[in-house]
């Protein structure tokens, strides 16, 4: 076993000290923003789920309401997100007005018996559209679910924040934003097709604050090509510089075999597990040194930042956006591979944006794929918010399992969560393998032919 | 609604005056309307596209077959957009003046609606044409956002008026901002005497309220010496910063 820590070479007290076992590191897990996550999406379940579902929300219900945009100027080569190149105004103003028509059939729906608390840009590259068009359409939203001054956040690209954008947060009352910083490594840039100068994330960042944001985002990566522990600290350091609220610290995902684009990477520049695991490590011990806390599995927050507060009062929620202070039960999702997720149900709207314009142009529901969460789904869901959002989860409610157990054994036995009283808790040990101890109650990722080799 | 109301056909043969650009520099709105930011070249390009159509009282401005998205600005009158609910009832996301521009497509394909509460006039234009001007000439990019941002603001105060005001400050308020919109375009200064266009039974209906809460509202302000009603439709506002504080901004 190896201790990786702050200083990389002796523990200290103050600073993560993470046992590196590449064993219990070794299978594929997902990152659960859902339970049943989305490899468990079916066709079966769709329009009609999509209909039932919207008709079934109580009148009074909080949503929180997340809008697509799926264009982005440049296409970086490790991005997994469904997006595409922004090459032809008119295609993204096509889907501009596609996605208004989705929203008209949404409010159409439930407007006026639901209340709209939170409204969330993603994409792609939200500021891929035009200033005029991107204000169009949150006037039309907060006009159709009727709350002047919901809280509103957006996903941006440093890239294309320009020109009327760069002041327009302010004008529009968006007080939270995140800014895709990735790595400030040159060479790492370049081999990953995102070329942003510091420079630019200083004069954006800059921009955003004199227009009011409040809470600032930075994602940043580390497991790209070429790119060293040292790298990913460098960049940290640099970030750190610009004082964002919020740092998302992602690991990246190599699988040019489900998503193309990722055949761009050289994957002989790629690091190694245990260098991965090393970025990560001194990653997270640089972050809170510097007076962030940590949040979930992979994100910091400065301490009075809600996100943070929620970590502290025991609120912090996992949804699609990744760790979220947001309690909504109920997430809306509009545009193309927008997720929608009830207590009872998960769907996802069409993929493709001919087939998304169809069915909105039609009049029918956009959802194509979808799960219903039966009480087994929603418990174990439960039990996987619960330990990776830093909680000690209560398997009371779980059947008797044998194997869930016999699945945890190598985790407890190192000390990477305990169990006690019916009550299991991740360790600060065990962060890194968060994840890993979670899909122990993934009952799709274990089936009982897996045991055997799990076991040995 | 939109069912009850008559239908204004689009007319088989648009009006086009032998010089476009002419009608735009007789427009009422010229001066304040988005297309003021025009130079007399693009003005001229947007004109021809442009179609005057006039909405009488009632009517619910419908723009048949067509495949494109159309927008519009107010030339005169005053409009009402509106839009269903999930159980069939009306819901009024926004009432426009002169010089507005109405930035949400309607028609057919769309569930929103424009229904004019006095006889107006507004000029159509395909909202394709808008964006691809928006593209091509960055000083109109501007306006339009500032446009759109105007029209933001109006929508988040309506929002706040519908959805968390008293009766009092709804009528306050709305008071409030007829004295400005119905402003002429000489000046900004909002007017302190002026005729209401809507007759109570229309403004309870645009404020969800009932014509009796309308009616005791007014009668309340006249009382505490507010406003005067000198005739059926006359308004007089005497004592702006109390109305403004009822207002509840």
């Amino acid at each position: 076993m190896t201790l990786i820590n702050a200083s990389g070479m002796r523990p200290q007290q103050d600073s993560p000290m993470w046992p590196y076992h590449p064993e219990l590191l070794a299978r594929p897990v997902p990152r659960y923003t859902s339970y049943p996550t989305a490899l468990e999406f079916s066709p079966s379940v769709g329009a009609e789920a999509q209909l039932e579902a919207l008709q079934r929300l109580p009148r009074g219900t909080g949503i929180s309401l997340y809008a697509h945009i799926p264009f982005c100027k440049i296409i970086c080569w490790y991005c997994g997100c469904n997006t595409h190149r922004a090459n032809k105004p008119a295609r993204v103003e096509n889907y501009l007005e596609v996605l208004q028509a989705e929203i008209d059939w949404l409010a159409g729906r439930v407007g006026g018996r639901v209340r709209l608390d939170r409204l969330s840009f993603g994409g792609g590259s939200p500021n891929s559209l035009e200033p005029a068009g991107f204000v169009r359409l949150v006037g039309q939203i907060i006009s159709l679910f009727g709350n002047d001054r919901p809280e509103i956040s957006v996903e941006l690209d440093p890239r294309t924040f320009e020109g009327e954008w760069r002041t327009l947060l302010g004008k529009v009352g968006i007080s939270r934003a995140s800014f895709g910083v990735q790595t400030l490594e040159p060479d790492v840039q370049k081999r990953v097709g995102r070329i942003q100068p510091l420079e630019m994330i200083v004069e954006g960042t800059k921009a955003l604050r004199d227009s009011g944001v409040r809470s600032l985002n930075f994602d940043l990566m580390y497991g790209l090509p070429g790119q060293t522990t040292d790298h990913l600290l460098h960049t940290i350091d640099q970030a750190l510089e610009l004082g964002p609220d919020r740092i998302a610290l992602f690991g990246y995902a190599h699988v040019p075999q489900q998503i193309p684009r990722q055949r761009q990477i050289d994957a002989h520049d790629l690091p190694g597990m245990e260098e991965r695991f090393r970025s990560a490590a001194l990653g997270h011990a640089r972050l809170v040194a510097a007076g962030y806390q940590a949040v979930g599995f992979d994100h910091f927050a400065k301490p009075d930042d809600p996100m943070a507060v929620a970590a502290r009062n025991g609120t912090l929620r996992r949804n699609f956006q990744g760790f979220t202070d947001d309690q909504s039960e109920v997430l809306l999702g509009v545009g193309a591979t927008a997720i929608t997720c009830t207590p009872e149900l998960i769907l996802q709207n069409e993929k493709n944006l001919g087939q998304y314009r169809e069915l909105v142009a039609e009049g029918l529901p956009p959802a194509t794929l979808g799960v219903r969460r039966t009480t087994d789904d929603r418990e174990r869901g439960l039990i996987i918010e619960e330990l990776l959002c830093g909680r000690a989860a209560d398997l009371s409610v779980m059947a008797e399992n044998g194997l869930v157990e016999l699945r945890l054994q190598p985790f407890l036995r190192h000390g990477l969560c305990t169990l006690a009283d019916n009550r299991l808790q991740v360790t600060s040990a065990g962060l890194p393998y968060a994840r890993a101890i979670a899909s122990c109650f993934d009952r799709y990722r274990n089936h009982p032919s897996e045991r055997f080799s799990n076991a040995i | 609604m939109q069912q009850s109301s008559a239908r204004v056909q689009s007319p088989s043969a648009p009006e086009r005056p032998a010089t476009a650009a002419r009608r735009c520099d007789t427009c009422a709105v010229r001066e304040r309307a988005v297309c003021a930011a025009l130079s007399p070249e693009v003005l001229d390009l947007y004109s021809r596209e442009g179609r005057i159509q006039v909405v009488p009282r009632g009517k619910t401005l419908v723009w048949e077959g067509e495949e494109a998205s159309l927008v519009a600005n107010v030339i005169e009158g005053v409009l009402k957009l509106s839009t269903s609910t999930s159980d069939g009832r009306e819901q009024i996301v926004g009432v426009v003046y002169p010089a507005d521009f109405i930035g949400r497509p309607f028609g057919e394909r769309s569930q929103h609606s424009v229904t004019a509460l006095v006889d107006s006039k507004v000029c159509l234009f395909p909202r394709t044409m808008f964006d691809r001007l928006a593209r091509e000439h960055p000083d109109l990019e501007h306006q339009l956002l500032a446009r759109a941002l105007d029209e933001l603001d109006r929508a988040r105060r309506w929002m706040l008026l519908l959805g968390r005001k008293s009766a009092s400050e709804r009528v306050a308020s709305f008071l409030l901002e007829m004295s400005t919109r119905l402003a002429g375009p000489a000046d900004d200064v909002p007017l302190d005497s002026f005729e209401l266009p809507l007759d109570r039974q229309q403004i309870a209906d645009v404020l969800g309220l009932t014509i009796e809460t309308v009616s005791r509202q007014l009668s309340a302000l006249r009382a505490a010496g507010v406003i005067e009603l000198p005739g059926r439709r006359a308004l007089l506002i005497r004592a702006r910063g109390q109305l403004a504080q009822l207002a509840g901004d």
